[in-house]
């Protein structure tokens, strides 16, 4: 398993937009797949097939944390004078911290605006390049569904991300 | 072709979907329609960005660590979903005591509660909002008695180190409750010299359970 950690990392990256939650999502994965680590070394396909289990793994979490009970633990009223709310933004360097307030940040955020099901389609077919016809069998779902789930996620990504930050290629303020 | 058809067939567009006759009346279109031009630009900016995107590093040694965890899942399949600082959990929560004092003493955060049945294992999850990205912020917690984290064999207090981003940041906790407890739960973040607290009482459901 060891060679296809760092794929299934990527993956879940792209569909949780959090390295904690993506290592969480990798780790359960793991677990899950130990004991059939003999059955793996038969699999022809084997990044698609874990994409597959990563990706049914992904649904079943979100799923679960929409049942489980939720308390938000930061209530402080407006203005209050919160020591965490008045550290500075961070003690990076200046590449990164242009590039945190440029066009990634923009983008993460406008990703996790998506719902999972259409993160995890534009993750597939856009950035990992399976086609809509491999996605229906692995993720068995009809290719209508995907097409109207990509179609979706690509209008709002659009929506929310304005043409004028594209426009200069990466440009940030320096 | 109108605009409208236009942007029914952007996706079929984008993903080279379009037979010769369709891409040559897309294609005649565009010719002549600035707007649905900036369209279509605008969507293979959004696409090719979205692809440049690219994951930050995994925590150093996660890759051992989850392999390991993965061969044990009795210690690995249940557990708070940040990951703890190794081997600094104790001494974390002991320097954090210290500092979160003054911040409690000064302006304790409401109490918040949430009921659990006894002996069945349940995730909750608290969120905790940030005005701006945390870098390797510290979560530490301190569990009352009769309260356990699932996977953490009865250890009272934890770290965690992560990311926090700005809004809505989420930890999932797996809670297991033992009996009637009067402490709360106590969570505490800590950033830069920084910290707050934050407090969780827990609840036995369906009344005291004894």
């Amino acid at each position: 398993m060891r060679p296809q950690v760092e794929y299934l990392y990527r993956l879940a990256w792209r569909f949780t937009g959090s390295v904690a939650d993506a290592e969480d999502l990798v780790q359960d994965v793991l677990i899950k797949l130990f004991p059939r680590t003999q059955e793996l070394l038969g699999i022809e396909k084997l990044r698609p097939w874990l994409a597959r289990v990563l990706y049914n793994q992904f649904v079943d979490s979100v799923r679960q944390q929409a049942r489980s009970p939720i308390v938000e633990l930061a209530t402080e009223a407006e203005g209050d004078d919160n020591p965490l709310d008045a550290l500075p933004a961070t003690k990076d360097g200046p590449e990164e911290q242009a590039e945190r307030s440029g066009w990634r940040e923009r983008i993460l955020r406008a990703l996790d605006r998506l719902n999972p099901e259409q993160r995890a389609v534009v993750t597939m077919h856009d950035v990992e390049g399976y086609s809509l016809e491999e996605l229906e069998t692995m993720l068995e779902t009809p290719l209508g569904t995907l097409k109207s789930r990509l179609h979706r996620a690509r209008q709002r990504l659009r929506a929310l991300l304005p043409m004028e930050p594209f426009s200069a290629g990466e440009r940030v303020k320096g | 072709m109108e605009c409208s058809d236009f942007a029914m067939r952007l996706d079929d567009l984008l993903d080279g979907r379009l037979d010769a006759l369709q891409r040559k009346s897309v294609q005649e279109h565009l010719g002549r329609c600035p707007d649905c031009r900036q369209r279509h630009e605008h969507a293979l900016a959004v696409l090719e960005t979205v692809r440049k995107l690219s994951p930050p590093a995994m925590h150093p040694g996660f890759i051992d660590q989850a392999l390991s965890r993965a061969t044990r899942p009795a210690a690995g399949g249940a557990r708070a979903k940040w990951r703890p600082i190794v081997g600094m959990g104790l001494a974390a929560s002991l320097v954090l005591g210290v500092a979160l004092g003054v911040f409690l003493a000064t302006r304790p955060e409401p109490v918040q509660a949430v009921a659990l049945t006894i002996d069945r294992p349940e995730t909750v999850r608290l969120m905790f909002n940030s005005a701006k990205p945390l870098k390797a912020a510290t979560l530490s917690l301190a569990l009352p008695e009769n309260v356990e984290l699932v996977g953490y064999g009865g250890r009272r207090e934890l770290s965690w180190q992560t990311d926090l981003r700005e809004g809505g940041n989420l930890m999932q906790l797996p809670l297991v409750v033992r009996g009637v407890t009067k402490d709360d739960l106590v969570a505490s973040l800590s950033h830069g010299g920084n910290s707050k607290m934050f407090r969780l009482k827990i609840e036995v459901a369906g009344g005291s359970g004894m």
